[in-house]
């Protein structure tokens, strides 16, 4: 119905200054017939309604070439539209397609282990081509239609998903993975405590960070690959470069220590640490300390990170740059410390010897440019340490 | 088919997507945009701020953010939640101590109205570390597996050594394509 009006419409338009439309032409007879008739034209109703008797010949022809241009057109333009780009095509295909997907999930049921995972997988190609198909005819749809489509593909999706964690809730996304084997060791922080009661400095992390917390045991426990001091108080710890080379160092809990790492560690975390001296070799991507005090350092990075961090020192090599937040009374100089082997950890670490930027720190909670931030300062030269023991 | 082409081909022609890259400060985010754009990572400083880059990957047109995720800067993340296709969640996959913040900091983000359509991968960075845990317990420690609300995947990859950069960002990029493009 409306495609033969908006067509009417356009034929009128169009043709507007050959023919006119049928209720201009009445009018127009009208008044033909109140020129010819003066006077006479109030009491000759019946005139108006046997109007288009009186039509001439010539006028009964154009009314009838255009109906013909009408149909004409009316064909053209359904012979150009598609069976595919209308709208209740792609409804009822659409419907369709969606019933038959939630017929065969709701069919799929537990017990036929091979079966489900492929049953699983056509139905999840399926949905990907009835999305492409909604994609396909986006350009004729309404907003409407678009929405309640997108709708239930998404609800056929989530049922999908649903069915998938149900049947077979290990098989989603199962890529390779680079250590398979000792995963299973690290998530299960319990058992390998239980198996491993004669607890070394590393094991001893457990009980204060993470042992108690369920969602942080997994923080807690530092696997073999990963080396790290933790809880100690006034000790003296030498690690060489067979323990600490290109792996990643944690040292947490400690206090009143003197730590040096003789080698070049790929990442130092350093975390809670209390009155500390800690040296350490050169290290190839970031340092990131958090939550220390009074603690004098000596370290050659990419990135040095400080955080929550009050009254230290850092004597540093830095290539990149250094940062503080949320630190206040952090003091730098550049790095002087050195022992025997040190040129070579810096080959190995891959550091840029001539270039330190270790007077440049950004203040994350000092954003002016004009005033130097409060947080931070340099050591004076006469107060820089110069004997390392 | 004519004005179906047409606007196919428009379409076509501006095929771009918006990635926003975020995670804790020292996860790795501008490593690995510097990485996969092929510039040297040895220069990369901590992001004070904000870095865009936009670049072509397989016909795509992609416009990368790249926030800084110190916590002073966490606040100004929603700023740049508008019209987001993709997150690009990044761990420190080595930084055990943290997994539960960066845990909390994902689920809230996650919340977010504005990012509800976005696609969401997870790269589970520096797997070059001995020490690194693995994309199975970082799946487990973030709980990814609770996520209904998104399409997600997670990928171990090493911004160091460019491993497996281009996998999930292919992976994103085709999960964004059926979506929002007409697949051809």
């Amino acid at each position: 119905i409306f495609d033969q009006s908006e067509d009417g419409l356009l034929g009128s338009d169009q043709k507007g200054c050959g023919v006119l439309p049928l209720n201009t032409k009445v009018h127009f007879i009208m008044e033909a017939v109140v020129a010819s008739e003066k006077g006479a034209c109030h009491a000759n109703e019946d005139e108006e309604s046997s109007g288009k008797s009186n039509v001439p010949e010539r006028l009964l022809k154009r009314d009838q070439e255009r109906q013909e241009e009408l149909l004409r057109r009316k064909e053209a333009k359904e012979s150009l539209s598609v069976r595919e780009e209308k709208s209740d095509f792609f409804t009822s295909a659409f419907n369709k397609e969606k019933a038959a997907i939630e017929d065969v999930l709701s069919g799929c049921t537990e017990g036929d282990g091979g079966t489900t995972a492929t049953v699983l997988e056509e139905v999840s190609s399926r949905i990907q081509q009835l999305q492409k198909f909604l994609n396909d005819s986006m350009a004729f749809l309404t907003q409407y239609e678009l929405r309640q489509a997108q709708a239930s593909l998404q609800k056929l999706q989530s049922t999908l998903g649903e069915k998938r964690d149900k049947l077979m809730p290990k098989k989603k996304f199962t890529f390779r993975s680079r250590n398979a084997g000792t995963s299973k060791s690290k998530e299960s922080p319990d058992s390998k405590k239980e198996d491993s009661p004669g607890s070394t400095a590393v094991d001893g992390t457990e009980g204060r960070a993470g042992g108690s917390r369920g969602p942080m045991a997994v923080d807690g426990v530092i696997s073999e690959q990963q080396c790290g001091l933790s809880n100690a108080d006034s000790q003296v710890f030498v690690k060489g470069a067979d323990e600490i080379q290109q792996s990643d160092v944690l040292l947490t809990h400690l206090s009143n220590c003197k730590v040096k790492l003789l080698g070049s560690p790929s990442t130092l975390h350093i975390k809670h640490v209390r009155d500390c001296e800690i040296l350490c070799g050169p290290v190839s991507s970031s340092i990131f300390l958090d939550h220390c005090s009074g603690c004098t350092f000596a370290f050659s990075c990419q990135q040095l990170r400080t955080h929550n961090t009050t009254d230290c020192q850092v004597y540093l090599h830095v290539t990149s740059r250094a940062i503080i937040e949320d630190c206040s009374g952090v003091r730098f100089a550049p790095f002087s410390w050195s022992y025997p082997g040190m040129e070579a950890d810096f080959e190995v670490s891959g550091l840029d010897r001539a270039k330190n930027n270790w007077s440049q720190v950004d203040d994350f909670n000092w954003l002016s440019a004009e005033s130097p931030s409060p947080n931070w300062g340099v050591i004076p030269e006469h107060e820089r340490k110069s004997e390392w023991d | 088919m004519g004005l179906l082409t047409i606007l196919k081909k428009m379409k076509q022609k501006e095929r771009e997507m918006r990635l926003l890259m975020l995670g804790l400060d020292n996860a790795g985010k501008t490593t690995i945009l510097k990485k996969f754009n092929g510039e040297d990572v040895s220069t990369v400083s901590p992001t004070l701020g904000f870095n865009i880059k936009t670049l072509e990957h397989r016909g795509y047109k992609l416009n990368i953010w790249d926030v800084g995720g110190q916590k002073s800067l966490r606040s100004y993340w929603r700023n740049y939640f508008e019209s987001t296709d993709g997150l690009i969640w990044v761990v420190d996959s080595a930084d055990r101590l943290r997994l539960e913040d960066c845990r909390q900091e994902l689920s809230s983000l996650l919340l977010e109205e504005r990012l509800a359509g976005a696609t969401l991968l997870v790269f589970a960075n520096k797997q070059d570390l001995p020490g690194a845990l693995s994309k199975d317990a970082i799946r487990e420690g973030l709980a990814l597996d609770a996520i209904k609300s998104h399409h997600w995947c997670i990928m171990g990859c090493s911004a160091v050594t460019g491993e497996s950069l281009l996998a999930g960002v292919d992976w994103l990029l085709d999960d964004i394509a059926a979506r929002i493009f007409t697949a051809d």
